[in-house]
């Protein structure tokens, strides 16, 4: 069956099935940017903005998506126009393998989006939802810092 | 794994919504998280409720109205800007995590119950109401709700009802090993209190056998008295919940633990009393 939805911010009409999750319908449908870690909604690699707030695409069926606005991280920036968090977390060294990345970048865009100055413990709070199993943390707490004193300077 | 031909049903009113799940196999879909989590082969259909406008929190002289389709981000979110539901919102902000928080709606976390419910505690401490429709149809305290099987029935939860109450004090506690973990129980309590006497006190604890328990014991010992630190000592010796045991944990173990939280929290709130 067939269902439409605006991913980034273009109308799609995706081939799914009524048992599918967001994520299997995303990744079925060519957005393999949206990676499958755990599919059990604790590792925060399948991250997607739905409606404007981050989801675990694993934990969402995709019939409750169909109309609805999803945002994955090619929709945030492009590889020839990164979002100042994707350089960040380049210029942090905040990745490794890269696999947790794209979840990463979700939910600490979502923070900037909210919160243009956090603190450590709001960065925290706002990447609860995400595991990094390469980097510690240290540095993708240092890029979405770093982010955030650029989006500032460019307000 | 649902069955791969799972009807989709999206009604336009809760009505048409109720009648849809008095059909064997059909059930309500709000954030669908425990839907996935129980992945249930005998389920047909599936009614999606999160457009029948049940997204809302609002507060109407002094009566706090919870839409069961607000999440549990929505609740913390609320609260932050109001400072309204303090205990219930830092009960469920340390449930889950952010991007779950922002699917788990308090309609399903309600009607499913799971053990590890961070929902339950904080809303029989503060006295709320449940109102369902379908086959229940009906305002309800959380307590009837449970023991009276209402949740049991094909119902919709609709609204959950707090009543602000004027010298309140109340908090609660999680327990688990890590953050992220389900917690081993919850416990909350609530004193209302006027000038600095206990008028009347509300201790409950989930995650045990009977789903939740209430300490009345423990609680008259502060009625009309003022909260010391020797009346605290007393009413632990009441708290005796009963945990079922599980592979990383004894009972025993659970009902220490309980006991020594219970202790922390009533030291807490007694200090905020003075």
């Amino acid at each position: 069956m067939k269902e439409r939805f605006n991913i980034n911010n273009e109308l799609k009409e995706l081939e799914i099935k009524p048992d599918d999750t967001l994520l299997n319908a995303l990744r079925n449908n060519g957005y393999t940017e949206v990676k499958r870690g755990c599919d059990e909604g604790e590792c925060g690699a399948c991250l997607v903005l739905l409606e404007g707030k981050p989801v675990n695409s694993c934990q969402v069926l995709v019939m409750s998506a169909r109309d609805k606005n999803i945002k994955t991280v090619k929709g945030i920036g492009t590889i020839h126009m990164p979002h100042i968090l994707q350089k960040s977390f380049i210029e942090a060294g905040a990745d490794q393998c890269g696999f947790c990345s794209p979840g990463m970048i979700i939910a600490s865009y979502d923070l900037l989006s909210r919160n243009n100055n956090p603190t450590r413990e709001e960065i925290l709070e706002a990447l609860d939802g995400n595991l990094c199993r390469c980097t510690g943390y240290v540095k993708i707490i240092d890029a979405v810092q770093k982010a955030a004193v650029q989006l500032q300077k460019h307000k | 794994m649902l069955p791969e031909n799972v009807q989709w049903y999206f009604p336009s009113t809760l009505r048409e919504a109720s009648k849809l799940i008095q059909k064997e196999g059909i059930i309500l879909h709000a954030g669908g998280t425990r839907i996935l989590k129980t992945q249930t082969k005998s389920i047909k259909g599936l009614v999606e409720i999160s457009g029948l406008g049940l997204n809302y929190i609002k507060n109407n002289k002094n009566k706090i109205s919870i839409g069961a389709g607000s999440t549990f981000a929505d609740v913390v979110a609320y609260n932050r800007a109001t400072k309204q539901l303090p205990m219930l919102a830092k009960a469920l902000h340390q449930a889950a995590s952010t991007p779950l928080r922002n699917r788990i709606t308090i309609g399903g976390s309600l009607k499913d119950f799971p053990l590890w419910s961070s929902l339950y505690a904080p809303l029989l401490a503060l006295n709320a109401k449940v109102k369902v429709t379908g086959e229940a149809v009906g305002i309800y305290s959380i307590e009837d709700y449970v023991t009276k099987n209402i949740i049991k029935k094909n119902h919709i939860v609709k609204e959950i009802i707090i009543k602000e109450e004027p010298g309140l004090i109340a908090d609660i506690k999680r327990f688990s090993l890590i953050k992220f973990e389900y917690p081993l129980f919850t416990i909350a309590a609530a004193f209302k209190v006027k000038n600095f006497i206990v008028q009347n006190a509300r201790f409950y604890i989930t995650g045990v056998k009977s789903r939740f328990k209430r300490f009345k014991r423990a609680e008259s010992i502060f009625i009309n008295k003022q909260i010391t630190s020797e009346l605290i000592e007393n009413s632990i010796k009441f708290i005796n919940p009963k945990f079922p045991s599980d592979y990383k944990y004894s009972s025993d173990y659970k009902e220490t633990v309980s006991k020594v939280n219970f202790n922390d929290l009533l030291t807490e709130l007694r200090k905020k009393v003075v």
